[in-house]
This record gives structure tokens, C-alpha cells and sequence, in this order.
């Protein structure tokens, strides 16, 4: 009698921590299809104001690029760099997915905001310069081994451009974190 | 005695097995080869991430490992990871950019009305030979090309990889080079200056067989500029029939158009805001 009853003991915690897995899991999916928090201060842009329209898009669009770019870094899918990326920003986030792909790899990031400071709006509104603080933890994996694990603090800087119907990353570079 | 003589030898083995460790320079240079120090025994697998780049290959623990100046073209965070037997061991450093040698520019507008002060701006952004944003200050040179003219230039610091400028445009029409220019990089960009807006607009009317005909002098802008063929110029006449209004396109320099008046009239001409002389005019009855 004893016996059954701690089998079914065992069963009902084996189904309950089943059941969390698959919640953990999907909660951590949900988080995902969720672009990241990003605050914008445009404090002390120049020359040109930023218009209202625009400092609603531009953190919009930087955020939509940022899931994209986690997302196709994650799954090794570069076709996904297309919505947000353009330039060398593009060109350089494909060719990083690509040789991931080659060397088996695959990186997941867990998102905990961004910072942006508008720097530049060029007087024909063609361009905006801004800087990233985001903070990030990163995985690095070789198939499924976890080969490195850090939370960060990095510093971007990065190039807007207006596409058709959005903002467009064009250049994104890490910078040592101080300003030059 | 044994057993102690084991458990010092386990623990010399253990002292002398230390783990695996790497230590990459922490800046270097866009485009410049490096060598990862690093420390341990055995075969290794060793990765590099970079912003643009993701890398695997085995090599041996405790030996210094090469990376060749192609791999390290882009500028940003480099990860380094060493994984052994033991674990994996990490560092990361970061990639300056080369020195200054690419300028991206951009002119606004393409087309500029003469004599209008700080109509176009010229923005330049600064990159080194591998399309890395220099962010440190650096001089750029902006200069006016015109075509029968002196060159006037001007230098601004860039500021964050930016550096820009506004211009006027010249009081004469016609094309002018606009430049920029940064050690041994320069770029060019043309800009057409048209003729401003019509200036000392004047109409003048004569008989023809069943009608008058109006007709402005040539129109020019304010320095002296033909204002472009296709330019609207708008006829208005008041006569004892009401009010009409005729648009006409510039042709070869001057508008004209013939209306037919009953009793006095009185007829201005205007294009765009600028409006010009009124003729007070009677009909042929």
C-alpha cells in the first residue's frame, strides 16, 4: 500500500515538474516574440529636432531590429536580418550567422533593455546617430554545449536611416564603453 | 605510509593539472594580427565571436594562438573562448578602429535656389579601410568646387565619426562641386543652383487685330538669373465681365498671353509670392 502510494508520489511530482518545464519553456518563448524594453533621450540632439513621429518610430524600429538580430543569431536564420538591417549592418550580421552556421554555433541573448541617447540628426533628417547602452546576458553555444555565459553592459554606436516604411539599422559597432 | 605517500602524489598531480586559461591583448587594431596567450596542456577547441564573424578550430592548450588580420577587420567586442578537457575559459577585447581613410557623404538638396543662405548641408561620416565609424575626433575638410570660381574650404573635428557643415548657395546659377576630404579620401558631390524666385516681375500689354496682348519682360530672380522655362506665371485681369485668372508657363524667358477686355481693365501678373506691376487698360469698344 505504501509502496503504490509513493509510486503515485513520484508520478505527480515527475508530471508536475514536467508541466513547469513546458511552462518555463513557453514563457521564455513568449518573452522572446516580445521586442526588447528601449528608452530613448533626445536630450541633446543636433542640429535638427527630433520630430514627435520620429522619436516614437526610431525606438520602435531599434527594438524590432533587436529581436530580429537575437532571433536570427539564435536560430542561425539570416533571412530575418532583412526587416531592420541594411548596409553594412546587414552585411555583417549575415556573414556573423552564416560562419555560426559553418562553425556550429549559435548564440542567445537575454535582453534586459536599452538605453539610447540621440547624438546626430543630420539637417536633411536623412540620418540619426545614437548611442546604446543594452544590457544583455549572452550565451554562446557549440550545438547544445554552453560554451560561454556572461551578463553585460555594452555600448553601441549606431546609424539610422529611413527606409520606406521604418527606421533601418546601417552601422552598429561596440565601443569600449567610454565615450571617445 | 602508503596511502600517504598516494595522497601526495594525487595532490602534486593536481597542483601540476591547472586549468585551462586565455588572455588575448585587451585593445588591438582593425586589420592587425594578434596572438592569444594562452595556458593549460592537451588538445583544445578554440572560438572567436566577433561582430561580424563566429570561428572554430582545434588547437593545442598552453600555446599561443594565432589570429590573422582578416579576422579581426571589424571593429567591436571580440570574444575569446577556450574550451579543454577541464572546461572552458573566456576573455574578451575590443577592436579600434584603423586610422581614418573612407568618407561617406551626404548633400542636401540636389537642386538649390540661388543665394540661399544655409540652404545645403553636407554631412560626413568618417570610416577607416574596413567600414569601421572612427569615433575619435578627427579634421575633415569640406570644400566649394565651383566652375569658374576660387575654391573656398573649411575644416570641422568630427564628433562621434560625424562631422558636417551648412552652405550657401552662390548668387550665380549653374553647378557646383561640393567635397569633402579626409587623408587620403575624397569624395564629390554635385549640386544644382537654379534661379531664385522672380524678381521685379513687369508686364507690358499691346493691341492685337481682336485682343490684348500681355507680355512680362524677361523674368529674372533677384540677381539676375533667367528664371527657368515652365515656370508658372499667373495673369489676372478685372474687366466689366468679372474676374479671370490665366496660368502661363515661362517660354524662352518671358510669359504672355492674350485676353480679350470689355471696357477698362485692370490687369496684374504674379509667380508664386512675388507679384509684380498692374497696367490699367481700356477695352476696344
Amino acid at each position: 500500500m505504501r509502496d503504490t502510494a509513493a509510486r503515485y508520489s513520484s508520478l505527480a511530482i515527475l508530471s508536475i515538474a514536467f508541466v513547469c518545464g513546458i511552462l518555463v519553456r513557453d514563457f521564455r518563448a513568449a518573452a522572446a516574440a516580445e521586442p526588447p524594453r528601449v528608452e530613448l533621450n533626445a536630450d541633446n540632439i543636433g542640429p535638427r529636432p527630433l520630430e514627435d513621429l520620429t522619436s516614437k518610430s526610431v525606438p520602435r524600429d531599434y527594438a524590432f531590429a533587436w529581436q530580429t538580430m537575437e532571433q536570427a543569431l539564435e536560430e542561425n536564420r539570416p533571412g530575418l536580418l532583412e526587416a531592420y538591417f541594411t548596409g553594412l549592418a546587414k552585411q555583417d550580421l549575415i556573414q556573423r550567422v552564416n560562419s555560426q552556421i559553418k562553425s556550429g554555433l549559435h548564440t542567445h541573448y537575454e535582453d534586459r533593455g536599452h538605453k539610447l541617447e540621440a547624438l546626430f540628426y543630420s539637417p536633411a533628417g536623412d540620418a540619426i546617430q545614437l548611442r546604446d547602452r543594452a544590457q544583455l546576458d549572452v550565451q554562446v553555444l557549440d550545438g547544445g554545449k554552453v560554451i560561454y555565459d556572461e551578463p553585460m553592459t555594452l555600448q553601441y554606436v549606431v546609424i539610422m536611416t529611413p527606409g520606406a516604411d521604418r527606421w533601418l539599422v546601417r552601422e552598429m559597432q561596440t565601443t569600449t564603453g567610454e565615450k571617445p | 605510509m602508503r596511502t600517504l605517500t598516494t595522497g601526495f602524489a594525487l595532490l602534486l598531480a593536481a597542483l601540476g593539472a591547472s586549468a585551462s586559461e586565455i588572455h588575448p591583448p585587451a585593445q588591438a587594431t582593425a586589420g592587425t594580427a594578434i596572438t592569444i596567450a594562452t595556458s593549460g596542456s592537451g588538445s583544445a577547441s578554440f572560438y572567436l565571436i566577433g561582430p561580424a564573424s563566429a570561428s572554430k578550430r582545434q588547437v593545442q592548450a598552453g600555446s599561443d594562438i594565432s589570429v590573422d588580420s582578416e579576422q579581426l577587420e571589424h571593429a567591436g567586442r571580440y570574444t575569446a573562448i577556450l574550451c579543454a578537457s577541464d572546461g572552458c575559459a573566456s576573455a574578451s577585447f575590443v577592436v579600434n578602429p584603423a586610422a581614418p581613410n573612407r568618407l561617406s557623404f551626404l548633400v542636401h538638396p540636389s537642386r538649390v535656389p540661388v543665394d540661399s543662405p544655409n540652404r545645403i548641408s553636407a554631412v560626413a561620416f568618417v570610416f577607416d579601410n574596413f567600414h569601421n565609424l572612427v569615433l575619435q575626433p578627427e579634421s575633415v575638410t569640406f570644400s566649394i568646387l565651383p566652375k569658374d570660381g576660387k575654391e573656398v574650404s573649411a575644416r570641422r573635428n568630427s564628433e562621434n565619426g560625424v562631422a558636417w557643415v551648412r552652405l550657401s548657395s552662390a548668387r550665380k546659377e549653374g553647378a557646383t562641386r561640393l567635397g569633402t576630404a579626409i587623408g587620403h579620401a575624397n569624395e564629390i558631390r554635385v549640386v544644382q543652383q537654379v534661379a531664385a524666385d522672380a524678381c521685379n516681375l513687369r508686364i507690358r500689354a499691346s493691341r492685337t487685330k481682336r485682343d490684348l496682348l500681355v507680355e512680362t519682360d524677361p523674368v529674372r530672380d533677384c540677381s539676375g538669373n533667367s528664371v527657368p522655362d515652365g515656370t508658372v506665371v499667373s495673369f489676372t485681369k478685372v474687366d466689366g465681365a468679372g474676374k479671370t485668372t490665366v496660368d502661363v508657363p515661362i517660354k524662352r524667358g518671358v510669359a504672355k498671353v492674350e485676353m480679350p477686355v470689355e471696357g477698362r481693365a485692370r490687369i496684374t501678373v504674379a509667380s508664386g509670392v512675388v507679384t509684380g506691376n498692374e497696367l490699367e487698360v481700356a477695352g476696344a469698344q
